[in-house]
């Protein structure tokens, strides 16, 4: 028994000092959540979507700062009129050998409108894609009327209904992949992308190790990338980590080199002097806000209809208080309905929400101003006392419950008489809540998907499903309206200024509260450099990466 | 089949005895209660029980959780929901989170100098959590919640569970198959979907986490009483009062009972830190008690999150659980023995 | 005997059968979405349920149901790896969980039953005080904080074992797991033993045994340990049933993919996955079901008077 032991102790040293050579060792990174899917049509996560971009290439990629330049496209060609975009394809593989062509991209699109899931509106909403939206609804089931083409195996041309402006920084999303499709229809039903031999890759890395519900998986690079000359990494290994602490730990063994922590571990980190100096802050991109229910039949008979009201609560929010104490990952105190940081202006280069003060007169912490809103409210509405219902979702994140609190005390400190009642629930039942308008106030959150500021305003419109609020704005709904399809789409600067309208309307009338941009606070690992952090679509991008 | 027990139940070879055999007996706790015959049942068992030590033991540490449970929270100048903060010179907030227990004034005796931070001058006995409040207040007041559900526990399972157990066993046959039939069902849907469905049709909150406990919190115990009966309702002493013309409800509670409260004690004592955690997973999933209040349960959760870097966080409802189980378990033991009086006591 | 077996085996099925369907119904009650979505169109959304065939009259969508699982088919997930089928999913899940909470059953039962007897056996001596704190303490702490504890002593402070679970070497991965989790079931055998072991060491035949001049390990294994495991055996069982069916915090610290993680998924994910809710509820129903089976006939093997079955039933 005894020889045994030390049989299998000897054992496993020689294998941990195999595993470690240094010229193969992949890096080891934290991913929040489980991989999802690996197939572009059912992928929902930032997770997942990492994956996969780690794998193809579309069109075009993101470069450090975000925008698109060429992939597998080596160029495009836009028409005079703004509406139709020609691709011509460079001369790249499969990791099966077979060459990636235009009609992969045609049938990997038509099948995103065909199957019309999660992100099937990129295609019609935020594309504009010809056809797109009468396929996705259903309207017909002839997938050649969708507005994409291939001329020839290295032309890919795509027709859109009206001009797009930040068309190509689409093509770096994953929904806008290619899928080869011998290798697709080869595949018995719903087995694609389940494992490595289910799914190809044209990009930089090549799945290595992965079914689906694992917690670890691990990417290796690919020899034949067309531009494998600048990947630097022998690969990755993903490991799924559930809580903050472990990453901290996990990190500090040497198991994973790029983490993301939160709250008090940040604060440990700070606070160790061989830690702070891995420690790096970067954009996630998405806004935690609050949404007031405007109906009639939530909130004591629709009292949050009162704008009044709303900007009493909004301006008793201590908003610097809440990322300062409780978040704690450098996440950024927001009071714009844009959040900052992932969309410039292309022609003055400046971020859309760069000047945090511009709706200072809306929303801002201020408890006297609060009171006088809410005064005013009160007389309007006739009563002294209100009670509403905030649902939050407890396994969004440590530090959203924390952030519910502090609110409730800010508010119910600011505004006497008003009392806010917690309610944690899962993210399921959140969601299922406010999509069935039978909520208060939800504290809620979205993220970027195109780094355009429309990606926001457009939910305020009537009727949009992500307008939680039931708000309806005529004014708004026209502005809107002629940014994306009507009087500014060609004229870049006053659609910019359109925005900038539109999103006054919001906010002076506090449609919703802006708390905070939330940013991820990383852990990277001495040696390794130049991995890309981006708030929009691909949150880590690998392919200039190095680990010495 | 029937057999093979023949072979198992056969007496055992010959055994020629040790000299070390014989020290089981020295050991033994023989005592003698001279007064026995003249006293009544509960009243021996009372005495019984007072004169077991670590019963008293017991007592004293639940009846000490019990006061701080009561006054605890009001022995401090916090409450349980006051965020210790102040503002600075900049107008920025400074809240007392994450700081570690501190006592100003017993630092200041041991190390001769003051103590640094922000909130140098504050005692945080057990220290405060992620929002700046203070956690000897917050274990108090979330040891009142979980109390009540120890309670509620004892009662689910002495009443529901043991009746459940013991009725299924004594009438065996189909009786037992549908009541094991109906336990198999109950404690077949997950908790999470039943708990979620009936919160459509009455209010969150600890009403809700006591009906959750109700629905199966139970199971546990009337196995354990099924088991008891199944193996007590063929001996002698039963058969005999049932020839007697005893009626079943007097055979299943007076009779069968008191021989099987050992096993259901224990059961009772253990399925206590089961309900406190299942408490504190409904409240995560946002049926249970509602923030800003806590219950242990939900304070070990929370101290879970910064077990490594914060980790007196966790100590103090871990502390409090493990005292409780304690008390709880030196009370059963003490029960067990007054219950129980074997022959040595006569 | 075989007829009561069989007889049971019916039964179990029509009780599992009531099981899913109310499963069925319930899933349907629950708060939550299957097409969990921020993006879709309310259209989107209401061909998406079309396809599924949700639409349906209830009794159709479960006969339905039933017919593809008798076939082996348990769907795919509409929320949850939703590209892959729940098959696939699971296997790799009931492999992992099965082995670390197996592996966790026997530490426990084992190590369990060892310190029952040891502290029965010395009596208001020192072990059995130290028993009793141990048993304490192995309930008050939830699994995960001995996890963290072994996790950060054994991979972190002295680094032996994986620090997260590693499905390539499996045996060496699942060391940390399996003992945090057997803690738990550890503590609550070496309790009922202890106790169990005492109160048949007070009981008239054991002193009947005795003053037969039977002593020590032969009394012991012989009569007092067979007549006390009734009881644990009856602890054991939805132990065994909640082990191999996976812990939630465990699974998620250490990195496994195991049962535990994909119900809460399922559940408490984006939405409710339906299908995975159904698959992983048939498994534990059957699970606990034939397990309760094999305690009632391990009943009649520790104790022959025992008989679970009713009169006439034996063979």
């Amino acid at each position: 028994m005894k020889k045994l032991c030390v049989m299998l102790m000897l054992a496993v040293f020689a294998f941990c000092a195999v595993s470690g050579m240094a010229e193969d060792r992949y890096l080891g990174v934290m991913l929040g959540t489980n991989v999802m899917s690996l197939d572009t049509n059912l992928a929902t996560d930032g997770d997942s979507f990492e994956v996969i971009a780690n794998c193809i290439d579309g069109l075009l990629q993101m470069d450090a700062d975000g925008a698109a330049v060429p992939a597998i496209a080596e160029s495009y060609d836009l028409s005079a009129d703004g509406l139709t975009y020609t691709f011509h394809l460079r001369d790249t593989k499969w990791s099966n050998g077979d060459p990636v062509t235009a009609n992969d991209f045609v049938f990997a699109w038509r099948r995103i409108a065909k199957e019309a899931g999660e992100y099937a509106y990129m295609l019609d909403e935020i594309g504009n894609i010809k056809g797109a939206a009468e396929i996705i609804s259903k309207k017909t089931d002839d997938l050649t009327t969708l507005g994409v083409s291939a001329p020839d195996d290295k032309t890919f041309v795509v027709e859109l209904n009206v001009p797009v402006s930040f068309f190509p920084s689409l093509m770096y999303f994953p929904t806008f992949y290619p899928i080869n499709e011998k290798f697709y229809s080869s595949l018995e039903e719903g087995t694609y992308g389940t494992s490595p031999a289910t799914f190809l890759s044209n990009g930089a890395f090549i799945l290595e190790d992965y079914t689906p519900g694992t917690a670890n998986l691990s990417v290796k690079k690919n020899a034949d990338y067309w531009d494998a000359a600048r990947v630097q990494l022998a690969g990755i290994k993903y490991q799924v980590v559930g809580s903050s602490d472990n990453a901290l730990t996990a990190f500090r063994t040497g198991a994973l080199d790029v983490v993301m922590i939160s709250g008090n571990q940040v604060a440990a980190a700070e606070k160790d002097a061989s830690l702070a100096q891995n420690l790096k802050v970067t954009g996630a991109g998405y806004m935690w806000y609050l949404s007031f229910s405007q109906t009639e039949k939530n909130a004591q008979g629709g009292k949050l209809a009162n704008a009044n009201l709303r900007l009493a609560i909004t301006n008793a929010i201590d908003r610097d208080n809440l990322v300062d104490n409780y978040v704690m990952d450098g996440s950024l105190a927001t009071y714009t309905a844009v959040p900052p940081q992932f969309a410039a202006s292309s022609t003055t280069g400046k971020d859309f929400s760069a000047d945090q003060e511009m709706f200072a007169d809306y929303v801002g912490y201020d408890p006297e101003k609060a009171l006088a809103y809410f005064e005013k409210a009160k007389e309007e509405l006739g009563t002294d006392t209100f009670e509403f219902t905030m649902v939050y979702g407890n396994n969004e994140g440590d530090e959203v419950a924390k952030v519910a609190q502090a609110i409730k005390e800010d508010v119910e400190d600011a505004l006497p008489g008003l009392t806010i009642n917690l309610q944690p629930m899962t993210k399921a039942e959140r969601l299922d809540k406010m999509q069935n308008d039978n909520y208060d106030i939800a504290l809620t959150r979205w993220g970027p998907d195109y780094a355009d500021p429309m990606t926001y305003l457009g939910m305020w419109v009537t009727n949009n499903s992500n307008n939680y609020g039931f708000w309806s704005n005529a004014e708004y709904d026209q502005l809107i309206a002629d940014c994306t399809t009507g009087a500014y789409i060609t004229d870049y600067d006053a659609r910019w200024d359109a925005m900038y309208k539109a999103e006054t309307l919001v906010l002076q009338e506090a449609v919703i509260a802006p708390l905070y941009t939330k940013a991820n606070a990383n852990l990277i690992v001495n040696g390794a450099e130049n991995i890309q952090f981006h708030p929009v679509a691909l949150n880590r991008v690998y392919k200039d990466t190095v680990l010495k | 089949m029937t057999k093979k027990i023949e072979q198992t139940a056969a007496p055992a070879a010959p055994y020629i005895p040790k000299k070390e055999d014989f020290v089981l007996l020295e050991h033994r706790d023989i005592h003698t209660d001279a007064n026995f015959a003249s006293q009544s049942y509960w009243k021996g068992v009372i005495t019984h029980f007072f004169k077991n030590r670590r019963a008293v033991v017991g007592l004293v540490i639940i009846t000490v959780i019990l006061l701080l449970a009561v006054f605890g929270p009001v022995l401090n100048a916090y409450g349980y929901r006051d965020i210790v903060q102040y503002r600075n010179e900049k107008n920025k907030r400074v809240v007392a989170k994450g700081i570690a227990p501190q006592i100003p004034v017993l630092h200041r005796i041991l190390t001769g100098e003051e103590l640094e931070g922000n909130f140098a001058g504050y005692t945080f006995l057990f220290g405060t959590d992620d929002l700046g409040r203070d956690l000897w207040t917050r274990t108090w007041y979330g040891a009142r919640v979980s109390l009540l559900i120890a309670f509620v526990t004892i009662i689910i399972d002495m009443i529901i569970g043991m009746s459940y157990g013991l009725i299924s066993g004594y009438f065996g046959g189909i009786v037992d198959q549908l009541m094991q039939r109906f336990v198999e069902i109950a404690n077949s849907v997950p908790r999470l979907v039943i708990v979620s469905v009936l919160a459509i049709f009455m209010p969150k909150g600890m009403g809700l986490v006591i009906v959750a406990l109700l629905l199966t919190e139970w199971i546990g115990m009337s196995k354990i009483a099924r088991a008891e009966m199944l193996k007590i309702k063929e001996q002698e002493y039963v058969l005999a009062s049932r020839t007697l013309g005893a009626r079943n409800g007097h055979i299943i509670f007076k009779e069968i009972l008191p021989n099987t409260i050992g096993p259901i004690i224990t059961q009772v004592m253990f399925s206590i830190p089961t309900a406190i955690f299942t408490e504190a997973f409904l409240s995560f999933v946002g049926v249970g008690i509602v923030l800003p209040q806590c219950s242990v349960g939900t304070l070990i959760e929370d101290g879970f999150n910064n077990i490594t870097t914060l980790p007196y966080q966790i100590l103090p409802p871990i502390f409090v659980l493990a005292l409780l189980m304690l008390g709880f378990n030196f009370i059963g033991d003490g029960l067990r023995e007054a219950l129980a009086p074997k022959l040595e006591d006569m | 005997m075989t007829k009561y077996i069989l007889k049971r085996l019916g039964m179990a099925l029509l009780t599992l059968l009531i099981i899913t369907f109310l499963l069925f119904l319930l899933v349907r009650i629950m708060p939550g979405n299957p097409f969990p979505s921020e993006r879709m169109s309310d259209e989107q959304i209401a061909n998406k349920r079309a396809e599924m065939g949700l639409d349906d009259p209830i009794l159709t969508q479960f006969i339905r149901y039933m017919g593809n699982v008798l076939h082996g088919d348990f769907g795919k997930g509409t929320s949850l790896y939703n590209g892959a089928p729940i098959k696939t999913v699971l296997s790799t899940a009931i492999s992992n969980s099965f082995r670390i909470g197996g592996m966790a059953i026997l530490l426990g039962t084992a190590v369990g039953l060892l310190l029952g007897i040891t502290a029965a056996l010395n009596r208001g001596k020192f072990l059995d005080g130290f028993c009793t704190v141990f048993s304490i303490l192995g309930v008050c702490v939830p699994s995960y904080v001995f996890l963290i504890f072994l996790q950060y002593t054994f991979s972190f402070k002295i680094p032996f074992f994986p620090y997260f679970f590693d499905n390539t070497r499996f045996a060496f991965s699942a060391v940390i797991p399996s003992i945090s989790l057997s803690l738990f079931t550890m503590s609550t055998i070496a309790r009922f033993t202890r106790n169990e072991m005492v109160e048949v060491f007070d009981s008239d035949y054991v002193r009947l045994a005795e003053s037969k001049g039977m002593y020590g390990r032969d009394l012991v294994m012989k009569h007092v340990l067979r007549n006390a495991l009734i009881p644990i055996v009856t602890v054991l069982a939805p132990l065994v049933v909640d082990l191999l069916t996976g812990a939630l915090v465990v699974e998620k610290i250490y990195g496994i993919n195991g049962i535990g993680k994909l119900m809460v998924d399922a559940i408490a994910g984006e939405g409710i996955d339906y299908n995975y809710v159904l698959a992983l509820g048939i498994l534990y129903s059957a699970l606990y079901i034939g397990i309760m089976l094999l305690v009632d006939l391990l009943y009649g093997v520790l104790d022959p008077r025992i008989r679970v079955s009713a009169k006439g039933e034996e063979a």
